[in-house]
């Protein structure tokens, strides 16, 4: 008797919030066709894979592909880059937007607000081959605006391109450039969110642009700078393979090669999809260690944890 | 509430996965008895810029009409590595198409994973076929085991590149053609330093290059081999009965890169070209940068490719000259091979009992009949003849669909299927034209036909030769280009060094690999 009546509460729900479960639908059947029923084929990291024996008919071979690439020439390199260029993006690319974010939201001048918002928005659309094309005609070494600037001032060129010195900086400030005014979205969103009041009480009391940030806004959206610090540690492999694929060339490979180049490389080229999916299993390992342990540590300090 | 979403998330999720055999790319397309059989084709793009054939060219019609054939064409990536990438996802799926190009290192691993059939059987059931494309070093190009996995069809033309020089710039600043490497030194210096173009500014360089590397043109690649052929060095191997081996491994490299390293050093190479990807090159060239450049015979000389050139530099010339010589009397455009184009059939097509319609299809597209509706279109819409019964896009009715206008291009985008590099297709490809603003004689033809009679490497097969694994094939083009960028110092103690890592790292036994394998297969010269 219980159960009929929670069925039929069940199909009350669903009619009475079905553009709700209609929306939720979409999203929840690609998560399942392309993030949940792949787990499935995870298994060939621990296989010799066989296209024709298919994923349960390859051969186990434990960990042979993980060994394969720990013990890898470049492994520790590899590592040391994806490492760089991640935590290096989220130490530029992350201040940064929260910066911008609260520039445009402090701004009281709304057309200079939306062109500014628009500016920073639209390197966003541009693919990284597009990108390639802007850093080459701004950087190259014998007609880039930049070396133009540099020579002008009786400076010699640098090719930043192909520099190891000066190639990780050319990735991380590029995607901050590029990534800077999309990232700035959420935290303008937390920005809406925040209690006039506040800021009116402030200006009442005499705090000043500086300390209004200070005081009410960095702490009003601290809960969602933790949330995207806390996201981005779960990818924190993931150090941009398409920029970073555009970007690189040989005299640079020993600070640009990164985990996904090498996969590309290894895993997809020489046709080694076992590896390939042992290295995405490792990295998808470790991301969820961090992500659990620094939720836990957010919790410790009286943060606002993802879970 | 909770339980109504736990019961919803289980009902969609149930959904999913009873939709799946929709999403799935299944090719469960057996060949029936009574309707045409179909063919998924996936092929390489005549022009990469010009779009698949349209739904309603009459290929697809005449190809059902006369072998119960329905053909599905699907274009493959104009880049090599997206073109391996696409068909080795599809492998590893098992879900090949019945007929696709491939690359031959690409080849060499479909074939131990039993995803591709052998052709050997194929070649008799295409007598006009096979007498015009597939010679012995055709078939032994995709032979593995003594078993052929690939049709080998004609592919670019050989020696069709040069070292060409800018003479208004020679003749400008009172020099000769460059015949040995110390000159070809002097005058790239002389075409960075002495503004050969008059413009007043430092803006231009001796020789302009990119890295275009490929198994048997290692790094730094194609546009730098007459540099390395100077010294004997130029190419991945050294093809010689009396000296097999990776070339790297040769004193003489060296050398090679001492120069080249000079090069960078005075700054007399374009110091754009480790960053230029290969239409940076040609914008560059087209633009005045540089005066020395290696580039292949189309890509310079064809109507549209020498247009902007023309345009900037009316009294521009290029000229096509012999490649220096070195100090022991080495002098080489570059290595050569027997260029090829592989088709292969997947094991799964003929488990489907497709194997004799792909020949059938292949050996119609070999037929008159195929051979120019593939190659041009149809006669009197995209093409006419000449009084020699060459192609011409003249006297059409509608020129916007001449095979060479960008409405004709798509009925043509299958043609490498079916040349093979005769003459009709070469006066048909390189007309001789008037160019617009200088109003020059060109002909791309006219080039090739120079550039054949320059100085090669034989090394037909080098191409077939062991390829090295992804960290030691990193490690030899990011060592080399180290040593030119000043990251490592290139002296003779630390390129020993360098050389005894490479070795340690397999290097050694690539080297014994690849030689081991050229003399199986009577490759060395």
């Amino acid at each position: 008797m219980v159960q009929k009546s929670g069925t039929k509460q069940l199909i009350r729900e669903i009619k009475r919030h079905r553009s709700v479960y209609v929306l939720l639908a979409v999203p929840f059947v690609y998560y399942i066709i392309f993030k949940y029923i792949p787990i499935f084929n995870g298994q060939i990291a621990f296989k010799d894979y066989m296209a024709l024996d298919g994923v349960l008919g390859s051969s186990w071979i434990g960990f042979e592909h993980f060994r394969t690439f720990i013990n890898s020439y470049y492994f520790v390199e590899l590592l040391r880059n994806t490492l760089m260029y991640s935590f290096g993006k989220l130490i530029f690319s992350l201040p940064l937007a929260i910066i911008l974010a609260i520039a445009i939201y402090e701004s009281n001048r709304p057309h200079l607000r939306k062109i500014v918002q628009t500016l920073a928005y639209l390197p966003h659309f541009l693919s990284w081959v597009i990108m390639y094309g802007i850093l080459l005609a701004l950087l190259a070494p014998g007609d880039g605006i930049l070396n133009d600037i540099i020579k002008m001032f009786g400076g010699k060129p640098i090719d930043f391109l192909t520099n190891t010195d000066a190639f990780p900086w050319i990735v991380i400030l590029s995607d901050a450039w590029k990534e800077m005014g999309w990232s700035a979205i959420i935290f303008i969103a937390a920005l809406m969110g925040i209690d006039p009041s506040l800021f009116e009480a402030a200006l009442v009391e005499g705090a000043n642009s500086w300390q209004r940030v200070r005081y009410i806004t960095l702490p009003s959206i601290r809960p969602v700078i933790l949330i995207v610090v806390l996201l981005r540690l779960g990818t924190i492999l993931d150090a941009g393979f398409n920029q970073i694929f555009m970007l690189y060339s040989t005299p640079v490979l020993s600070v640009a090669d990164i985990i996904d180049t090498w996969v590309y490389r290894q895993g997809l080229l020489e046709f080694q999809f076992g590896l390939a999916t042992a290295v995405g299993l490792f990295k998808g390992v470790i991301g969820m260690f961090l992500i659990l342990g620094s939720n836990r540590l957010v919790k410790r300090f009286g943060g606002n944890p993802l879970f | 509430m909770k339980r109504t979403c736990t019961v919803c998330i289980a009902l969609v999720a149930l959904l999913s996965l009873v939709s799946l055999p929709l999403f799935s790319q299944g090719t469960a397309d057996q060949a029936k008895a009574s309707g045409p059989t179909t063919i998924e084709l996936w092929y390489g793009a005549a022009i990469t810029e010009a779009g698949p054939p349209p739904a309603d060219w009459v290929g697809f019609q005449i190809i059902k009409d006369k072998l119960n054939i329905d053909l599905k064409l699907t274009a493959l990536p104009s880049n090599e590595s997206d073109q391996d990438v696409k068909v080795q996802a599809a492998a590893a799926a098992n879900n090949l198409p019945d007929l696709f190009m491939v690359r031959r290192d690409v080849l060499t691993r479909l074939v131990p994973q039993g995803l591709v059939a052998p052709v050997d059987d194929l070649y008799e059931k295409m007598p006009i076929r096979t007498a015009k494309h597939y010679d012995e070093v055709s078939r032994s190009h995709a032979r593995f085991n003594g078993k052929t996995y690939g049709l080998a069809d004609p592919g670019s033309i050989n020696k069709n590149e040069g070292l060409l020089i800018r003479k208004d710039w020679l003749d400008k600043l009172g020099l000769s053609v460059p015949k040995t490497t110390d000159e070809l030194l002097a005058v790239m210096r002389a075409f960075t330093f002495n503004d050969p173009d008059g413009n007043g500014k430092h803006d231009t360089y001796g020789y302009g290059a990119f890295q275009e590397i490929n198994n048997y043109e290692a790094w730094p690649g194609r546009r730098l081999e007459p540099i390395f052929g100077a010294f004997g060095v130029d190419g991945t191997w050294n093809m010689t009965a009396s000296n097999a081996g990776l070339n790297i491994l040769k004193p003489e490299f060296f050398d090679a890169m001492s120069l080249l390293k000079q090069m960078a050093d005075e700054g007399i190479i374009d110091p754009n070209w480790l960053a230029y990807k290969k239409d940076d090159f040609r914008a560059a060239w087209k633009q005045g940068r540089f005066g020395i450049m290696r580039e292949q015979n189309a890509a310079f000389a064809a109507q549209a490719n020498y247009a902007p050139f023309d345009k900037n530099f009316p009294n521009g010339e290029w000229i096509i000259i012999d490649p220096p010589t070195g100090p022991k009397g080495h002098a080489s455009i570059g290595p050569y091979t027997a260029g090829f184009r592989i088709y292969a059939i997947s094991a799964k097509a003929v488990k489907e009992g497709k194997k004799d319609k792909i020949a059938a299809l292949l050996e119609w597209m070999a037929s008159d009949e195929g051979y120019y509706l593939l190659g041009w279109g149809v006669e009197g819409v995209n093409y006419t003849k000449d009084a020699n019964g060459i192609p011409v896009a003249a006297n059409l009715p509608n020129p916007d669909l001449a095979f060479s206008a960008p409405g004709g291009q798509t009925v043509t985008q299958l043609r490498n299927m079916v040349f093979y590099n005769g003459d009709i297709e070469l006066y048909a490809r390189y007309p001789k034209y008037i160019t617009a603003t200088s109003k020059k004689e060109m002909s791309a033809l006219d080039v090739l036909r120079v550039m054949q009679t320059k100085k090669w490497t034989p090394a037909v097969g080098s191409d077939t030769l062991p390829i090295p694994n992804a960290d030691l094939k990193r490690f030899y083009e990011q060592g080399l280009s180290e040593f030119i960028t000043g990251k490592r110092s290139l002296t003779r103690d630390n390129w020993n060094k360098w050389i005894d890592e490479f070795k340690s790292l397999g290097g050694q036994d690539w080297n014994d690999k690849g030689v081991a394998f050229a003399k199986e297969n009577n490759l060395l010269n």
